[in-house]
């Protein structure tokens, strides 16, 4: 029907004639009695009202490559056949939908809101899809033995098949497919060409028949005639939504989002109104497209009538990648390093740190934060250190910012009570090279010991020459 | 009578019932602890992931990190980041990495008087697997409610250490558990779980540094003392 179908301007019944001849009638027109074929002044007695049309093959090669852009959003395997059939290889994408009746539906719905009607089938080889659509079957083999039933079934008869052909195969008293393909290969060869057995070994998926596939366009442009003069803007919405449908599965092919676009209204007197839709956040969502359009359009008010509606888009994002989880456990959020990069903004430069180490015998010089800034750097020079600095005394968790000075009861120091002292001492005795440098930590010369007090805190302490200090908990 | 019986056996079969005297049971797979005493305790055998955990303690240095530690180094081993929200202290590096903690998926955050705000923000990103929060002392029931809900239904293990004087104060936690020393142990009290109140404190002996045994005393710890010899001796 898609000849039919993209005229603008068309009521019922209407029928294509070419040469005197009906080449293509809608259904009202059939239900009077047309046919293809017949002449146009029998078609015209059948049915006095039909509307008559020429042929428009450009107009119809558009509607397909939109379409095409459309199926964009099920797969980005698309294949034309013109003169009016899309391939859509579904395999890959069921169960990212969740089945084939699903993905059957969701393109029989999103057809019927753009006003075409279809015929449909699935089926493992492109071939036999194509042959059991243009049949109308509607139904979905997933395996080939039921292909094969479904097959055998179907008449001698395949579009691109010459009319000597089908007569000939009528002739030896074939009607069904399966009839033709239980007959000795060789010698049918010899009696009707190559072509047709080609053709049932493809269908059948005894030989590849690999596709074209279909090139989304780099530029995004689309028009559509109206069917009716509009003179209400909101009534543009629903013409609008089949661009927008359009432009959602070109989107969904390419992977990019869609920053602003321009609706142009061109009106009866040949001028025409631009109307730019721009987005706050890249989008692919049509019905974010048609909320917006709507707003847009209840402010316009037309100046003419509208004709054509000419949608493109301007501005345009590449689409973020992101890899989905094999075991269904994506996390909901925004994600680790995006947060951090948000606090750094708040809490400012250095507040967020990741922790490193550095092969430094003074305590307070074995920690080295990382800024997140350098944060990618730091990740890679991280696994040299680990494990540089292996002690065997033991090492607490928690440093105190700065050692904290002791003082000393009965000759022992106290820290809430007096300590225990409980490992033999530990010297530290390094650190000559940085002496006197601004900020840094110097010559230290420490032995340092684990403590425990009366409330059970463990502790590390530590005593140089001057007195008993308190650098870390063991918590 | 038996068909009283037989109703209310029915009524308890349904998912919905929860009853009281058993521990009820997480959605999400909790932490083992490493402490199979403690699992066997906490609902669904260990530090819960998706909800706010609050740890109440006093005392640092008592072994409070040493609880934590296994439950900590095991989701770092697979490969989660852990964020440390406005510690008190410094981390010392090495004893982290000795902990069995990837140092680099191992954040901290200077949060200042947003550590609530940023604890928040690190729980909703879902991108980290345990936060590790000391938020101020005067954390209202608001900001704790907010938190609790930013945990809600995540994957991470959310934890906020606060003082024993909050004990009697109303917390949206649904696992609230004081710590104490106890002569070299931790003495774990469960003040708030889902399930049946906790009936005994526990006596978790956990690995500590240096030997209660062998305690060092003398003379020759004193600095004043070694000082008043050194002055004797110069005079």
């Amino acid at each position: 029907m898609l000849p039919l179908e993209a005229l603008p301007l068309r009521q019922s019944p209407s029928a294509l004639v070419s040469r005197g001849r009906v080449l293509f009638c809608d259904r009202p027109a059939a239900e009077a009695g047309v046919r293809t074929g017949q002449r146009l002044s029998t078609a015209l007695g059948l049915q006095p009202g039909l509307a008559v049309f020429e042929r428009d093959e450009v107009r119809e090669s558009n509607a397909l490559v939109n379409l095409a852009c459309w199926a964009g959003r099920f797969t980005p395997t698309v294949s034309l056949l013109p003169p009016a059939t899309l391939l859509l290889e579904i395999a890959g994408c069921l169960r990212l939908f969740g089945g084939a009746e699903v993905i059957v539906d969701a393109a029989q719905a999103g057809c019927a809101t753009q006003s075409y009607t279809t015929g449909w089938a699935v089926a493992p080889t492109p071939l036999a899809a194509y042959w059991l659509a243009r049949m109308e079957v509607a139904e979905i083999y997933q395996d080939l033995p039921t292909l094969h039933e479904a097959l055998a079934l179907l008449p001698c008869r395949a579009p691109g098949w010459p009319d000597e052909t089908e007569a000939r195969l009528a002739a030896f008293g074939l009607k069904r497919l399966g009839d033709l393909r239980q007959l000795p290969a060789a010698g049918l060869r010899r009696r009707i060409g190559n072509q047709p057995l080609d053709d049932l070994a493809r269908a059948w998926g005894d030989l590849p028949h690999p596709q074209k596939a279909f090139i989304f366009p780099e530029k995004f442009s689309l028009k559509i005639e109206l069917p009716a003069r509009v003179e209400h803007a909101e009534a543009l919405v629903f013409a609008a939504q089949r661009l927008f449908a359009s432009l959602s599965g070109w989107l969904h092919g390419r992977q990019l989002l869609l920053q602003t676009c321009i609706l142009k209204l061109t009106h009866d007197d040949a001028s025409f109104t631009d109307l730019p839709l721009s987005f706050a956040e890249p989008a692919t969502d049509e019905a974010r497209f048609s909320r917006l359009l709507r707003e847009h359009l209840g402010r316009l008010q037309l100046r003419a009538p509208v004709e054509v509606l000419t949608l493109s888009a301007t501005e345009l994002l590449s689409k973020p990648g992101a890899s989905g989880h094999l075991f269904d456990q994506a996390v909901a959020g925004e994600g680790t390093l995006a947060c951090l990069e948000r606090l750094q903004a708040r809490l400012g430069e250095g507040a967020v740190q990741v922790l490193g180490q550095r092969p430094d015998f003074r305590p307070e010089c074995a920690t080295r934060p990382s800024n997140l800034s350098r944060f990618s750097a730091s990740t890679v020079s991280a696994g040299s250190h680990a494990g540089a600095a292996g002690f065997s005394a033991p090492r607490p968790l928690w440093l105190l910012p700065a050692p904290q000075a002791l003082h000393e009861t009965a000759g022992k120091p106290c820290w809430h009570g007096p300590l225990r002292l409980l490992s033999s001492a530990e010297r530290v005795e390094s650190g000559w090279w940085d002496e006197g440098e601004d900020a840094a930590t110097g010559d230290v010369r420490r032995d340092y010991f684990v403590a425990s007090n009366p409330q059970g805190q463990w502790l590390w302490i530590f005593r140089d020459a001057q007195a008993w200090y308190l650098h870390g908990l063991f918590a | 009578m038996s068909a009283a019986a037989l109703a209310l056996a029915e009524v308890l079969a349904r998912g919905d019932i929860w009853r009281g005297d058993t521990l009820a049971g997480l959605p999400e797979a909790a932490i083992p602890s490493g402490h199979p005493e403690l699992d066997a305790e906490l609902p669904g055998g260990g530090w819960p992931r998706g909800n706010l955990t609050e740890i109440l303690v006093d005392r640092n240095g008592v072994g409070e990190m040493h609880l934590l530690l296994p439950a900590l180094a095991a989701l770092s081993a697979a490969g989660g980041w852990l964020a440390l929200v406005a510690p008190p202290w410094v981390p010392y590096a090495p004893a982290w990495a000795a902990a069995g903690l990837a140092l680099e998926r191992v954040v901290i955050v200077r949060a200042g008087k947003d550590a609530a705000w940023c604890c928040e923000q690190l729980l909703v990103s879902g991108g980290f697997s345990g936060v590790l929060a000391w938020p101020a002392a005067a954390i209202d029931a608001r900001a704790l409610r907010r938190l609790q809900l930013a945990a809600e239904g995540r994957s991470g293990f959310a934890c906020l250490w606060r003082p024993l004087s909050v004990a009697n104060a109303p917390s949206p936690a649904p696992l609230r558990v004081q710590l104490a020393a106890d002569n070299g142990d931790l003495l774990v009290r469960i003040l708030k779980r889902r399930g049946r109140p906790a009936a005994r404190p526990l006596n978790l002996n956990i690995s500590r540094p240096g030997r209660l045994a062998r305690a060092l005393v003398g003379p020759s710890l004193s600095l004043a003392a070694a000082r008043s010899a050194a002055i004797k001796a110069v005079a």
